[in-house]
């Protein structure tokens, strides 16, 4: 059950999208969220589609893999979406039942609320799966770099990224048994009202916290203890280097980019002249 | 000149209130006085509290002596200018091989040091290369450390120390959470390193059969030195050791004893090897001669056996009163052809159920043994209903706990599961409270609950003075046996436990034992100890289930199992050693008194 989340978890494999340098993923993440909500139209979205599932065959990660991490996300997208149909008003009333209006602009709203978030959930999930998190956590400290300039622990935050990931599938496994050893003591994760169900998770969360606590501790020594010093003075195993694959990537997004922009203009351009 | 020394080293651990005053110091180191030469191989013993991890965080200057001083390759530890040289050259590795990975990829793992340390990237590489290829582990280094086994992570981790290049390298009791093959692996590394590479090694275990290749021993109690020598003269003192809560190998223990018999084998005997060339110098007898008429015929070892060749071999023996008794106990538990099948491409592929069979009766003690992935704690998790079988059937008193109307809370109630580490899912403000959870879930009355609860505890040895004690301020020990009283408070018929000592020093493994003997034969509970400790298994359980590769290897008494020793190494387990030391007398032994008494 909990095991499903592959969201932040890496895919082992070699592919160009895995060789790409982080920082040219952390962009292309960027536009592509951009571009999920400039976009207006049908043929925005399926050129977004297609965009994305472009890079999921380059990244040769199995689509069933990718789609995987969208199941534990499923509520999220229903909750959304039923909330929008709920309360968008609109001229074209399709079902009504007492105070529950269902308008057309309300179905075209959650339609396009639920592409654009499974999109974009998509599609920084091919970020994550494709790379590593220490390359990641790389590519940000590069990339932001130039704020260290107004004392912004830049190294610090990168490296807290990287080891919050290590520990992701840690903690997963740990809750998973903490859930279990509880329910072997009786405890009722599944039945009752919200306020019982929140009280239930006292007997798991409280010891998640404490051995989080403690590996905390236990890594930071651990961190000293192989000389660990911030930043400073420090050499890279990988340095991050541009190779011509990165620039032919750059190229390719800004024309991803370029290509929404125009799509859109045209869209609009042709409405206006059919209206 | 030594590479470590320290004089007079004290640390002081003080306890204050809310407004910073001092209620409490507590020395845990007091006085220690320690010489370590280059290149040596150095043990430190003592069981938990005794001060020696205290110690080892001293040498890497992770703390700071409160009095005295100590000397890391010639520099003061309380000198900061030499802190990360210090640091660079007594490197250190931890017990919990999770908590001191820092990289998702074994090889940035391992160049993590030297980054820290300032060396150009195409040194880190090179030495990366070098420091995983010292340990074994090159093939890996492309691997995501979560995919690997205890052992593995444990020799990354020391490869993450090699690559700093350091003189002297600290374990704090690296095989603590390992099963025996890791243990294997993990010390072989270390002496590897300590011969080829001539690097310090210190080494702080509470496993004795882990210093016997020391160059020298130190014993910690109390924050102080109690004993200090090379392994023969350390472990001549075997009632000394026993004293301060630790143990000493088997056949030491064996030679010991006899000589309480009046057959003096000298000071202290180390290994199978010398226990029998002594042994033979002294009476004049072989231990092959030794004559052995009740059994020797039975359990033939040289015998070419078909084991091998089936799958699942029952071993009961119908003409073992043992087992006669046992078939007219009731029948609890009956696990019938399970087959566990783990999703395709998580981490625990391994592990699965392949047509597995197991019944328990009431009141016995069943020990299950097996390599870690073998299935065991998958088994286990079916015998309470946390996981449901692929196919087979599970019967609780009869009733099949598949079928729809069968409440699995009720069965819950009955097959209390005690998972590894315990005492990391207490988490309750008082002991007391903790405890009562269990009960409470059932439903029980307010009476009910605490009756319950505090006769568990009773029952674990914890008396009322810990009710209202907060969890987390107790022993390691004394946390393990809050959490098995959390178990036992539900008044299981059948309690099973994955692993109860694991990572407890002698004392503490010896009286949980002892205390899940007495719920077996006091308050007629099944036990069922899923170990990896084979001395342990073969001096409680009565009878054992050997799980390899997701099946079941053998199912039957003790002795008949252990009689099987060398299909048992096969698929990486072992027998006791004494069964070792006596194997040749054609008798299979399975505890220290046992042999003492065929010796004598």
């Amino acid at each position: 059950m909990i095991r499903d989340i592959t969201i932040g978890q890496y895919y082992q494999v070699d592919s160009i999208i895995h060789r790409l340098d982080p920082r040219v993923k952390l962009l292309a993440t960027l536009i592509y969220v951009v571009s999920l909500f400039v976009t207006n139209s049908p043929v925005g979205y399926a050129i977004a589609i297609l965009f994305l599932v472009g890079c999921i065959a380059l990244s040769k990660v199995p689509a069933k893999y990718v789609l995987k991490g969208l199941k534990s996300l499923v509520y999220i997208l229903i909750f959304s979406a039923t909330f929008i149909l709920l309360f968008t008003g609109g001229e074209h009333i399709v079902f009504k039942y007492g105070i529950i209006k269902i308008s057309r602009e309300g179905i075209y709203n959650a339609i396009e609320m639920v592409v654009r978030l499974t999109l974009l959930l998509i599609g920084s999930s091919v970020m994550t799966l494709t790379t590593k998190p220490t390359d990641m956590a790389d590519g940000l400290e590069k990339a932001f770099g130039f704020l260290k300039v107004i004392k912004v622990p830049v190294h610090e935050m990168a490296m807290m990224i990287s080891i919050a990931f290590r520990f992701i599938p840690i903690l997963v496994e740990e809750t998973d048994k903490i859930m279990k050893a509880q329910i072997a003591r009786g405890a009722d994760f599944e039945s009752g009202g919200l306020i019982k169900k929140a009280k239930g998770l006292i007997p798991l969360l409280v010891p998640l916290i404490i051995s989080s606590i403690k590996r905390a501790l236990d890594l930071a020594t651990a961190m000293e203890a192989r000389c660990y010093n911030g930043g400073e003075g420090r050499t890279k195993m990988k340095p991050l280097k541009y190779k011509k694959c990165d620039f032919v990537a750059y190229g390719v997004q800004v024309g991803y980019f370029v290509m929404i922009i125009v799509t859109n203009i045209v869209v609009k351009l042709v409405i206006k002249n059919v209206m | 000149m030594s590479i470590i020394k320290s004089e007079n080293l004290v640390h002081k651990f003080s306890v204050t209130d809310e407004n910073d005053n001092i209620i409490e110091e507590n020395s845990a180191l007091d006085g220690v006085n320690i010489e370590v030469e280059e290149g040596q191989f150095i043990a430190i013993l003592g069981h938990n509290g005794s001060g020696k991890s205290t110690f080892a965080r001293h040498i890497n200057a992770l703390l700071t002596p409160d009095e005295g001083t100590l000397y890391v390759n010639g520099w003061d530890t309380k000198d900061e200018s030499k802190l990360w040289q210090i640091r660079q050259n007594a490197g250190m590795v931890f017990q919990n091989p999770d908590n001191q990975i820092i990289a998702t990829v074994v090889e940035e793992d391992v160049g993590f040091g030297p980054e820290n340390l300032g060396v150009p990237t195409e040194e880190i590489w090179d030495r990366v290369e070098k420091a995983l290829k010292s340990v074994g582990m090159l093939e890996y280094r492309h691997s995501s450390p979560n995919k690997l086994s205890g052992g593995q992570k444990q020799r990354v981790a020391i490869a993450g120390v090699v690559a700093m290049k350091p003189k002297c390298i600290v374990l704090d009791e690296p095989t603590a959470m390992l099963d025996p093959n890791g243990r294997k692996e993990v010390l072989k590394t270390v002496k590897e390193l300590n011969e080829k590479e001539n690097v310090t090694v210190i080494l702080i275990t509470h496993y004795m059969n882990e210093v016997i290749d020391a160059d020298k021993v130190f014993v910690m109690d109390k924050g102080k030195v109690v004993m200090e020598g090379t392994p023969r003269e350390i472990f001549t003192n075997v009632e000394e050791l026993k004293k301060l809560g630790l143990d000493v190998p088997q056949v030491t223990e064996v030679a010991h004893k006899l000589k309480g018999e009046g057959i003096n084998l000298g000071d202290c005997v180390l290994s199978i090897k010398e226990f029998k060339e002594k042994y033979k110098q002294v009476t004049g007898k072989d231990i092959a001669s030794l004559n052995i008429k009740e059994s020797a015929k039975k359990y033939d070892l040289e015998e070419p056996s078909e084991i091998r060749d089936n799958k699942i071999v029952s071993l009961t023996n119908s003409d073992l009163d043992d087992n006669s008794k046992e078939n007219h106990k009731k029948l609890i538990l009956d696990a019938k052809k399970l087959t566990y099948i783990y999703e395709e491409g998580t981490a625990n592929e391994k592990g699965a159920l392949n047509d597995v069979s197991i019944n328990i009766h009431e009141g016995e003690f069943l020990a299950i043994i097996g390599h870690t992935g073998s299935g065991k704690s998958t088994l286990i998790q079916h015998l309470n209903g946390l996981m449901r079988a692929d196919s087979g059937t599970i019967y609780f008193n009869g009733e099949d706990i598949y079928a729809k109307e069968f409440s699995m809370p009720f069965l819950r109630k009955h097959v209390g599961l005690v998972f590894q580490y315990p005492e990391h899912q207490l988490f309750e403000t008082t002991v007391l409270e903790d405890v009562c959870f269990g009960p409470k879930n059932l439903g029980l009355s307010k009476d009910e609950v605490l009756d319950a609860a505090k006769k568990a505890l009773k029952q674990v040895g914890l008396g009322e003075k810990y009710y209202e004690k907060s969890p987390f301020e107790l022993s390691g020990g004394e946390k393990r046996r809050v959490a098995i009283a959390g178990v036992l408070a539900m008044n299981p018929e059948v309690l099973i436990l994955d692993e109860p000592t694991a990572g407890l020093d002698p004392k503490g493994r010896d009286k949980i034992l002892n205390q899940l003997k007495k719920l077996q034969t006091e308050r007629n509970i099944a036990i069922v100890l899923v170990s990896h400790s084979m001395e342990d298994v073969a001096k409680y359980a009565e009878r054992l289930v050997v799980m390899s590769g997701g099946k079941k290897l053998y199912d039957g008494e003790c002795r008949e199992v252990f009689s099987h020793y060398k299909e048992l190494e096969e698929i990486g387990l072992a027998a006791p050693q004494v069964t070792y030391l006596m194997a040749e007398s054609g008798k299979t032994v399975m505890t220290v008194d046992e042999a003492v008494d065929i010796l004598r």
